[in-house]
């Protein structure tokens, strides 16, 4: 007996465990046989072993008792019936799973790469108008069910591709091509989810869609240049439009300024003549009142005085007798000259007023 | 001692017999027990934990999944001849086990089965029908709608006159209509053989390469005249404003013209009545007096001047007799 000198060292061991040990004691102490101390020990450890399972914080454990769903477990330490009578199956329940369509992520990163080649004919597919159109799309989804996932479809991932992409196509199918390629992406993505959603639960899948995303919408390679093109045209019709607008706003403000100007410019002009007119009328009538007092010799006076600024004025001043003519080639009128041949008229109406 | 040298046998056939007694059946597992090949008691399709006769009955497991059937995509040709390529996919499940058992016995040869079933179905169905209406499907005639009514699609009158020239603008059946008739052609054949057809999806159709490459050069063309259509829209634009632009120069300054010769010629009217109403008060001295402007306005100092003798100064010079005379 190896521990019974420690007996007496041991006094707070209760009645119940010595009789254990005792029994134990019995049973092994009887036999002396090591071999069978060590099956049962490994037997105890073979069936601890087996009757614990661990679930990871993303998982849900499913348990089958002889091949029959009993329950679902949570993350955490839990204990089942060993020896296969009880079968765990986890899955991975809480990660949003993705599936790609069109192409493939070839590494995930902060910059992802992606390849197209070898997805093209996933991507192709045929628009309303008969129009051929590359999308790239990809369902995000999560597994909300675990018993419905394992129980109900065989290869849930391969449904989904076949189902995402039916759809996909129906959606591009029951569109114009330029629709899909511009501005009916969020509804198309918005109408496969709930499509996907509804057919996988018709299928009770235990899937959740949780999004579907349209990646790259593009015309066919051959093609996408005549797209460009269009669009390329477009921002020339609006790159014209705008020249035609400069212009437009160059001119017509500064012809409205000039328009301005020569009206001011009138009124100015106007202005002026009036004032001038009255001015001329007003001194013409103050003249005619003081020439009234005395006409005659204001008369003389007048004259005689714009005679002599006018003698004053001139370097030289000839007088001819009317009857010689053959002087006149001499003079110099390139100077500037003044000649003063009263006509009859004037004359004779000098005569007339100069005459009382 | 005799009974332990039979201990171990006879616990190792005892083990054998219970082990072929029980037998589990798994959630995604039916059953079919047959006895010497014949099928006894109804299949069994709840899991769990079973008994049989050892030996004698034995277990015929199937899938209780829903299974996955994916066709060679072919090449079909439509009923408006139009050649294109088509996948299809399946789903069915074992519906009758028994039925099953008798006549297929083992998914692989099922799926053989489908092909045969199935592929010649699609093949019908599509060559009865015209590729607009496997394309679209139901509510084709509001995509239409919402785009126009999206407003932002200029080019999409353009685009429809073009597509639909020989295209019938309604939808008679659509896709959905078709995979419907396509299933329930092919429901009854495939029940014969204890499965359960849930349903035949297109998953793609698409143009054979040189059909595909002719389509590329139509939508190219139909791209080109688009664009087209822009540019001559931004000339057409671009002139409508220039023209407006030049209408409007021409109104400005005809207007700022007309403006100033009407302020102008109210003035110089203006100017007139005020020069005639003071000079008219003495036509005479008023011409006498803008004739000395004359001589007061001449200034020269290199000019000369020349007068006639008959001038009216030269009568004052000559002395007051002669103008007494």
């Amino acid at each position: 007996m190896v521990w019974e000198p420690r007996r007496p060292s041991k006094p707070g061991v209760p009645p119940e465990f010595e009789e254990l040990f005792q029994r134990l004691r019995n049973l092994f102490g009887y036999r002396r046989s090591p071999i069978w101390v060590g099956i049962i020990v490994f037997a105890v450890i073979i069936v601890a072993l087996n009757s614990y399972y661990i679930v990871n914080p993303q998982e849900t454990a499913v348990v089958l008792r002889f091949g029959k769903f009993i329950r679902t477990a949570d993350p955490g330490l839990h204990f089942k019936i060993p020896f296969g009578i009880e079968q765990v199956q986890k899955v991975v329940t809480g990660r949003v799973l993705q599936r790609e369509y069109g192409y493939r992520t070839v590494e995930a990163g902060v910059r992802s790469r992606f390849t197209e080649k070898g997805y093209e004919e996933e991507a192709r597919m045929l628009s309303g108008d008969l129009n051929v159109v590359d999308v790239q799309w990809t369902v995000q989804y999560k597994i909300a069910d675990p018993v419905k996932y394992l129980f109900r479809v065989r290869d849930v991932e391969g449904t989904l591709d076949d189902i995402s992409e039916s759809v996909m196509r129906r959606m591009v199918g029951n569109r114009y091509a330029d629709e899909v390629l511009t501005i009916g992406r969020a509804g198309i993505a918005e109408n496969a989810r709930k499509e996907i959603q509804a057919i996988m639960d018709h299928y009770e899948t235990g899937i959740h869609i949780v999004s579907v995303k349209l990646q790259n919408v593009n015309p066919p390679e051959p093609v996408r240049a005549a797209f460009n093109e269009v669009n390329e045209a477009r921002q020339e019709k609006e790159r014209m439009i705008n020249e035609a607008q400069k212009l437009y706003n160059e001119n017509i403000p500064k012809a409205r300024g000039e328009a301005r100007q020569i009206i001011t410019e009138a009124e100015g002009y106007a202005t002026e003549r009036v004032n001038r007119a009255r001015g001329e009328a007003d001194r013409f009538s103050e003249i005619f009142t003081a020439y009234q007092k005395a006409p005659d010799i204001t008369r003389k006076r007048m004259y005689l005085e714009s005679f002599e600024h006018l003698m004053n004025s001139a370097k030289s001043v000839f007088i001819l007798d009317e009857t010689q003519k053959n002087i006149l080639p001499f003079l110099d009128l390139s100077r500037g000259t003044f000649i003063e041949t009263p006509s009859k008229e004037p004359t004779e109406q000098h005569k007339t007023t100069a005459k009382p | 001692m005799n009974g332990v040298r039979w201990i171990v046998p006879v616990s190792l056939i005892m083990l054998l017999i219970v082990g072929d007694v029980f037998f589990v059946v798994n959630e995604t597992q039916q059953v079919v027990i047959t006895q010497f090949g014949r099928p006894v008691r109804s299949p069994i399709t709840t899991a769990g934990l079973y008994f049989k006769i050892p030996f004698i009955q034995k277990v015929n497991v199937f899938e209780k999944r829903v299974l996955k059937w994916d066709g060679n995509p072919t090449q079909i040709p439509t009923r408006d001849k139009k050649y294109i390529w088509v996948d299809t996919t399946a789903r069915w499940k074992i519906g009758d086990p028994l039925l099953f058992l008798m006549r297929v016995g083992s998914i692989q040869t099922a799926h053989s089965r489908l092909d045969g079933i199935i592929d010649s179905v699609v093949r019908d169905h599509v060559a009865n029908n015209l590729l607009v209406e496997l394309v679209r499907s139901e509510g084709w005639e509001e995509a239409g709608k919402s785009l126009l009514e999206s407003g932002e699609m200029t080019d999409y009158a353009v685009a429809t006159k073009a597509g639909e020239s020989d295209e019938p603008l309604k939808l008679e059946k659509g896709r959905e209509k078709i995979t419907r008739e396509m299933i329930a052609t092919a429901s009854p054949l495939l029940k014969e053989l204890g499965i359960e057809l849930l349903d035949i999806l297109v998953k793609r159709i698409n143009y054979i390469d040189t059909v595909q490459q002719k389509v590329f050069d139509r939508m190219i063309s139909e791209r080109k005249r688009i664009a087209a259509q822009y540019r001559s829209e931004g000339e057409g634009e671009k002139a409508i404003i220039l023209g407006q632009m030049e209408k409007e120069l021409a109104k400005i300054r005809s207007e700022a013209f007309m403006t100033a010769q009407k302020i102008r010629g109210q003035a110089d009217a203006e100017a007139t009545r005020i020069y005639a109403e003071a000079y008219g008060k003495d036509p005479d001295f008023f011409d006498f007096l803008r004739s000395l402007e004359v001589y007061k306005n001449f200034s020269n100092p290199q000019g000369s001047v020349v007068f006639s003798t008959k001038i009216e100064a030269l009568k004052y010079l000559k002395g007051a007799k002669k103008a007494g005379e």
